[in-house]
């Protein structure tokens, strides 16, 4: 599959500090790459670059094999974004916003008019194309502004955070309407710091933190860094501290921590590692409440390299 | 097209406020006009006189008092109420022929003839009267010896009428409301048009809106140009609904070339008006803010430059401050045509040179205006 877009040795500085520092990356056709990282972290930075939003001090943009300046109005027909902010004109109605934007692109009438139905029905929002954005929701606003960005079919979109402060039905319907793009063949750069939807939507991943690369590859590549298989979680009242050192005695336990009642026990490996836990409490007449098991998440990972959490910065 | 449509969808939203500034102009304009008396019309008057003939023989001194009682309204009055009459107003000229008079006439002599007078406009036609009988008779004395033919001659002369033809038709009650509806109108222009441009721009140049329009495949620059013209399209269209209106309003001035320099002078403030308006709209984002601003610049200028109260009445310290906004020399021109008789290039001069003042204005904000845009890309 060829490269969309290419980013290589990008550096955008403020005043001296880096908030880029010499970030290179490519998106294959098709794909969804999703840049993962805590507020601050370059993501929204790393996209105004690419998309000749902001000036930067070293490195070189191409998309669709074309060096991107502000004047490449061919490649910009190609591209659609959608920033995190909503954008739209408050004085028209949805119908006018969609049609407005669409508009900057094409210029037939028709063809305008039946790609502006085509993105209302893809968010969901048809019965409310009359409204004014004013007395949407903001659920609806997001939605309103991805149709925005979508409305004349680009084969690059840009997602900068789209979900953030939306209701969890909203964010479904967000997160199915890219799933659709995806299918009708776009290439999508989605910029996240909720490490769950990019699991959930992203081919390939790309941690990010202070302006730099921490890791790529796809969900299950990131996750052989956090190095960890599982995570047992146990809700306790009181535990002794033999019991604890017991507990340790298995070769296979990475880590055992005790936080005010709660007993997170993490395993390097192993097979059956929650039932040799239920069998040890047992034996030792230890109550509980909950006990779960979890697979190690991307915070894991980006606990793992950096020494933080993700949201933790949230 | 899109810029150029969109900008007219949101200028939609707006004609609210163009309605509500549109309506404060014909109310003030139509109550001022409802206050206004017409002084086209001529009234015939007489001045109040007092004749003391002391000449009772005499048949002269006999027809002048004749003429005058004709002519002006004779008060009869004793001789100690006399000067108060003349200070109360009662009557506005008194005349007192002396003994004798007809016969030093006929004598070839100059008998005088005391007047007093109120010194008023009514005085001067009583004496305009006077003298134009004393010229009449001292220009036929000489020749005709006879006294009846002499009073005949006089008579036959006095009758004779000239045909007066009033060369200017000016109603000035017309011009003066024209004057004021004009004066009043940089309120209404100024508002409207500042207040839409700065609104409808916003949100077009919405820090988000801008980034998404910066993104997209429409050069930026044929944007920019898209939303210039249209915006100098509004205000024109602002410029010839105000015009509609005074043509309605004032069609017997406003179809005459002194209705063509009210419009002349209205467009080149609407202009500046522009001008001013897209330099606010570049400083000023914020919606909210555009009321308040346009309360200030748009309501501050119109009372300070006497739209509201005719520069006349200004202090000089306030006529000094106004000389630093287009506003004064609009209404300035606004002023001088209520006040010019004909209609000429060399009265229109004072005009011209205001017309180009505000022009001045308007490149002044243009220049500023380049000038922020240029060091915002630069900051960008």
């Amino acid at each position: 599959m060829k490269n969309i877009v290419e980013v290589k040795e990008l550096t955008k500085e403020y005043k001296g500090i880096k908030a880029v520092d010499n970030l290179s990356l490519e998106v294959k056709e098709g794909e969804i790459l999703g840049l993962l990282g805590p507020n601050g972290s370059g993501k929204t930075t790393t996209i105004n670059c690419i998309l000749s939003l902001l000036n930067y001090q070293k490195g070189s943009i191409k998309i669709f094999d074309k060096e991107m300046n502000p004047d490449s109005y061919d490649v910009k027909r190609e591209i659609g974004v959608i920033f995190q902010e909503v954008a739209v004109f408050e004085e028209l109605t949805v119908y006018d916003n969609i049609d407005y934007f669409c508009g900057l692109y094409i210029k037939e009438k028709e063809t305008r008019k039946k790609y502006i139905e085509e993105a209302l029905k893809l968010v969901e929002i048809e019965k409310y194309k009359k409204f004014y954005p004013k007395e949407l929701s903001g659920g609806l606003l997001r939605r309103l502004n991805i149709a925005c960005g979508i409305a004349h079919k680009p084969k690059l979109i840009f997602l900068d955070e789209p979900t953030v402060a939306v209701d969890p039905q909203s964010r479904n319907n967000i997160l199915e309407g890219i799933e659709k793009l995806r299918k009708e063949g776009a290439t999508i750069i989605y910029t996240t710091h909720y490490m769950e939807e990019v699991e959930i939507l992203c081919d390939r991943i790309i941690i990010l933190d202070k302006g730099k690369i921490l890791a790529q590859g796809t969900s299950d590549d990131l996750k052989v860094l956090a190095n960890i298989d599982e995570k047992i979680t146990v809700e306790t009242e009181e535990i002794e501290e033999k019991i604890i050192d017991k507990i340790k005695s298995n070769k296979n336990i990475d880590e055992v921590i005790l936080n005010k009642g709660t007993l997170i026990v993490t395993y390097k490996k192993g097979q059956n590692n929650l039932g040799e836990l239920i069998d040890c409490l047992k034996e030792n007449k230890v109550k509980y409440t909950k006990i779960y098991s979890e697979k190690p998440t991307l915070n894991d990972v980006f606990l793992n390299l950096t020494g933080k959490e993700l949201r933790d910065n949230v | 097209m899109t810029v150029f449509k969109t900008f007219w969808k949101v200028v939609k939203k707006y004609k609210g406020t163009v309605l509500l500034y549109t309506i404060i102009l014909l109310v003030f304009g139509i109550i001022n006009m409802q206050t206004k008396e017409s002084n086209i019309n001529f009234v015939g008057t007489k001045p109040d006189i007092l004749i003391i003939n002391e000449d009772k023989e005499g048949k002269l001194s006999k027809n002048l008092e004749n003429y005058l009682r004709k002519n002006c309204n004779c008060i009869e009055l004793k001789q100690e109420e006399i000067d108060d009459a003349l200070f109360y107003r009662k009557i506005n000229y008194m005349i007192h022929i002396k003994k004798n008079y007809s016969k030093e006439i006929m004598e070839n002599k100059n008998p005088e003839i005391d007047v007093k007078s109120t010194r008023d406009y009514n005085a001067s036609l009583a004496e305009l009267m006077l003298k134009r009988y004393v010229k009449v008779q001292n220009v036929y004395k000489t020749k005709i010896k006879n006294e009846e033919d002499l009073i005949q001659q006089i008579n036959k002369n006095l009758k004779e009428n000239t045909t007066v033809q009033i060369s200017s038709k000016i109603d000035n009650k017309q011009v003066e409301n024209a004057s004021y509806y004009f004066s009043f109108a940089s309120y209404s222009i100024m508002a409207v048009v500042i207040f839409v441009i700065c609104l409808v721009l916003s949100s077009f140049k919405e820090k988000n809106v801008n980034k998404r329009t910066l993104t997209s495949s429409m050069n930026y620059k044929k944007y920019n140009r898209y939303l210039l013209i249209a915006s100098l399209l509004y205000a024109l269209v602002v410029w010839i609904i105000y015009m509609i209106l005074g043509i309605i309003i004032l069609k017997d001035i406003m179809l005459t070339p002194r209705g063509g320099i009210y419009a002349l002078n209205s467009f080149c403030f609407t202009f500046t008006s522009l001008t001013l308006a897209l330099l606010i709209s570049n400083l000023v984002k914020d919606k909210n803010a555009v009321n308040g601003i346009v309360n200030i610049i748009a309501l501050g200028s119109s009372f300070l430059c006497g739209a509201f109260v005719p520069q006349e009445f200004l202090p000089d310290n306030v006529l000094k401050i106004a000389h630093m906004l287009p506003t004064y020399f609009y209404i300035s021109s606004n002023e001088l045509l209520k006040k010019i008789e004909v209609i000429n290039l060399k009265e229109l001069q004072s005009i011209f040179q205001n017309c180009l003042i505000m022009f001045l204005f308007a490149i002044f904000f243009i220049i500023v205006n380049n000038r922020i845009s240029k060091y915002k890309r630069k900051v960008g």
